[in-house]
């Protein structure tokens, strides 16, 4: 037992020195945190941007999820978001219903949905350091390919 | 065989006297037990999985690869330093049916034929306890994965 | 002297001159510490294996007894023991180190009465002057064999017992008149009894019967009612097998008191350690019997005792195959000379 409780508590000391350099990502699995949904590359910033709200606005719309991370690039969207802990035995029900009513919606776009922890997290991440001005579109669109492939990659 | 079918009428009344003061299993405070014991392996396996998520790349999906090779692990420390019979004692079913009792059945069998040398000892007792767990699932999930080929193929699902 | 169905008398009075116990850590923190010859720290007993350990066990207990005794090995004319392990190897080793003429013996955790009442005929008819009889288990070793590895975290029921390491050994000589010795006077030879048990987690429960079989059989054979004894003693009943042999007793038409019937594998631990229903084992009775119980009668506390050994006579495959656990027991009555 007290051998479990050290191991327990290496564990936490452990994730308390994070290595991520943005403040919000590494709380987004514990708390809400709504991102902004990030665009990286785009020809209609201002139409894609309410496009994106929209979609934000219709992801969160769904009672068995809180929270959704979005990010467009060209016209790849990919929507992470976390499902109630007590909707999680019906996760791939949850996910095919939230990418047909997309799909359908907006049949112009791609859509990548996952419920991953890690893909949110990742996501979040990416918002982050979108925020800063040195970050250029072609290490963002890099690691967004990384987060789609992530995402395809199974156990 | 002394099968049990065919008890003699002395056989029934001894067996009838003897349950008298037969002393009954705590099956509630045994389920409590396991309960709790079992929720904390998973609540420190989930505590894993966090960390394979945020430290390296691993998603939900495939974090739980490395998390039960570290379970197993932790289980091997248990064990060796014989802690873990003792929390099974305690615990029951808590401790024996997560991954972390399986891990706990092979390795003792093989600290245990250790003094039989590598190869007749260890090599060949390691599984006797786990060995069915590994035949039986591996059968009864050739048999699913059929099953559901068939069906696929026939259009019912 | 064969009296009634199955018992011996002993009209020479084969003495008990001295004995040998030896045991493990866990019998250290026991209520009969004090009254074993040594005991060992660890269980590994500075050997590689437990087997070894259980050998070390034997001939330790076997050492303490001649040293104790005064007699040396060669003066011995045979060694009566057993064990539980398969061919009973631990013991045969030690025979093999001892250089006595060896009588391997196996009875279950009733070896030692085996052991006593043999060797007790032996001496009375002249055909030996000193022999050499005890029993012994290693808690690891039988687990090992009879259960699942040591550490394998599984949950025991509250019917299962706790195997004791422990060895018990006595020198039993020709009786010189000499006096406040114990000596051997008479003893019953039980039937194989099975009453359809089948749980080897509950072996107390399935050798009651044996020893209530064994003890009427000696009341009757030798026309004596159960208050000819100060103390009954049985060697590994457990809380469960006491209950019920008592129960039994007293179906047939037996008084015997309840201060008056104990049970070795209650005796030898305390009530606060980890031993579910009692002790068990070889070493049970032989270690109880000749560390505590000689002690107890050579301090006056007792003048007559019948020791009741139980064996459960099972091995792991007749569990695995279903087939119900066969049990004995023999008794061997002690008692003081003045």
């Amino acid at each position: 037992m007290k051998k479990l409780i050290i191991v327990t508590v290496l564990f936490i000391s452990l994730s308390g020195c994070s290595k991520h350099e943005s403040n919000e990502a590494p709380m987004s699995l514990v708390k809400v945190t709504h991102p902004t949904p990030s665009l990286i590359n785009s020809d209609h910033r201002a139409d894609d941007s309410s496009l994106l709200n929209d979609i934000e606005k219709d992801v969160e719309g769904y009672e068995e999820l809180y929270d959704a991370a979005i990010v467009k690039n060209d016209n790849q969207i990919l929507v992470a978001y976390k499902v109630k802990h007590l909707q999680r035995f019906h996760m791939k029900k949850i996910e095919k219903k939230l990418t047909d009513s997309l799909e359908k919606k907006y049949q112009d776009e791609e859509f990548i949905v996952s419920s991953d922890y890690k893909i949110f997290l990742e996501v979040v991440e990416l918002h982050e350091k979108m925020k800063n001005p040195d970050y250029n579109s072609d290490e963002a669109e890099k690691k967004f390919k990384k987060i789609v492939e992530m995402q395809k990659e199974l156990t | 065989m002394g099968g049990q079918n065919k008890k003699t009428p002395d056989q029934e009344k001894y067996q009838q006297l003897e349950q008298k003061h037969e002393t009954k299993r705590p099956v509630l405070k045994n389920c409590i037990r396991a309960f709790w014991v079992g929720g904390l392996f998973c609540l420190v396996g989930q505590a894993i999985t966090y960390f394979y998520i945020y430290f390296f790349n691993f998603t939900e999906q495939t974090a739980s690869n490395p998390t039960v090779a570290t379970m197993i692990f932790i289980a091997m420390l248990l064990t060796g330093f014989g802690v873990y019979d003792r929390l099974g004692q305690f615990a029951g079913a808590g401790s024996a049916v997560p991954v972390t009792g399986f891990g706990n059945a092979v390795i003792s069998a093989a600290i245990e034929h250790r003094t039989e040398g590598f190869v007749l000892g260890v090599g060949s007792n390691m599984f006797k306890l786990a060995g069915s767990v590994l035949l039986f699932g591996v059968f009864s999930a050739f048999i699913i994965a059929l099953l559901k080929t068939i069906l696929i193929n026939m259009g019912v699902i | 002297m064969l009296k009634g169905k199955q018992s011996w008398i002993f009209n020479n009075r084969p003495a008990i001159t001295s004995t040998g116990v030896s045991g493990g850590p866990f019998e250290a923190n026991g209520m009969l510490a004090d009254d074993f010859d040594l005991l060992h720290e660890d269980l590994w007993m500075g050997e590689d294996s437990y087997e070894k350990a259980h050998r070390v066990l034997m001939e330790d207990a076997s050492r303490i007894a001649l040293r104790k005794g005064n007699t040396e090995k060669k003066d011995v004319q045979f060694f009566l023991a057993g064990d539980l392990i398969n061919q009973i190897t631990p013991t045969s080793l030690s025979a093999r180190s001892l250089e006595i003429p060896y009588f391997g013996l196996f009875g279950a955790c009733s070896t030692s009465m085996e052991g006593l009442a043999l060797g007790s005929f032996i001496i009375n008819y002249q055909g030996a002057n000193t022999i050499l009889t005890g029993a012994s288990s290693h808690n690891s070793a039988v687990e090992k064999q009879f259960r699942y590895p040591t550490e394998y975290g599984g949950q025991k029921p509250p019917t299962a017992q706790w195997t004791v390491t422990g060895a018990g050994v006595a020198l039993l000589e020709q009786n010189t008149g000499q006096a406040n010795v114990p000596v051997t006077t008479s003893a019953t030879i039980g039937k194989v009894m099975d009453l359809g048990l089948t749980d080897p987690f509950n072996m107390g429960g399935a050798m009651a019967p044996a020893a209530a079989d064994t003890i009427s059989a000696h009341m009757k054979d030798l026309d004596i009612d159960p208050s000819y004894y100060d103390l009954i003693v049985t060697g590994d009943l457990g809380k469960i097998g006491q209950e019920t042999a008592l129960e039994l007793l007293k179906d047939k038409g037996l008084k015997i008191d309840r201060d008056q019937f104990q049970d070795c594998g209650l005796l030898i631990y305390k009530k606060d350690q980890p031993v579910q229903s009692g002790a068990s084992g070889a070493g049970c009775s032989a270690s109880v019997l000749y560390g505590h119980l000689i002690n107890q009668m050579k301090q006056g506390v007792y003048k007559r005792i019948l020791v009741v050994a139980t064996g459960a006579l099972l091995s792991p495959i007749t569990v695995q195959q279903n087939e119900t656990i066969p049990c004995i027991a023999h008794a061997v009555s002690i008692e003081m000379q003045v």
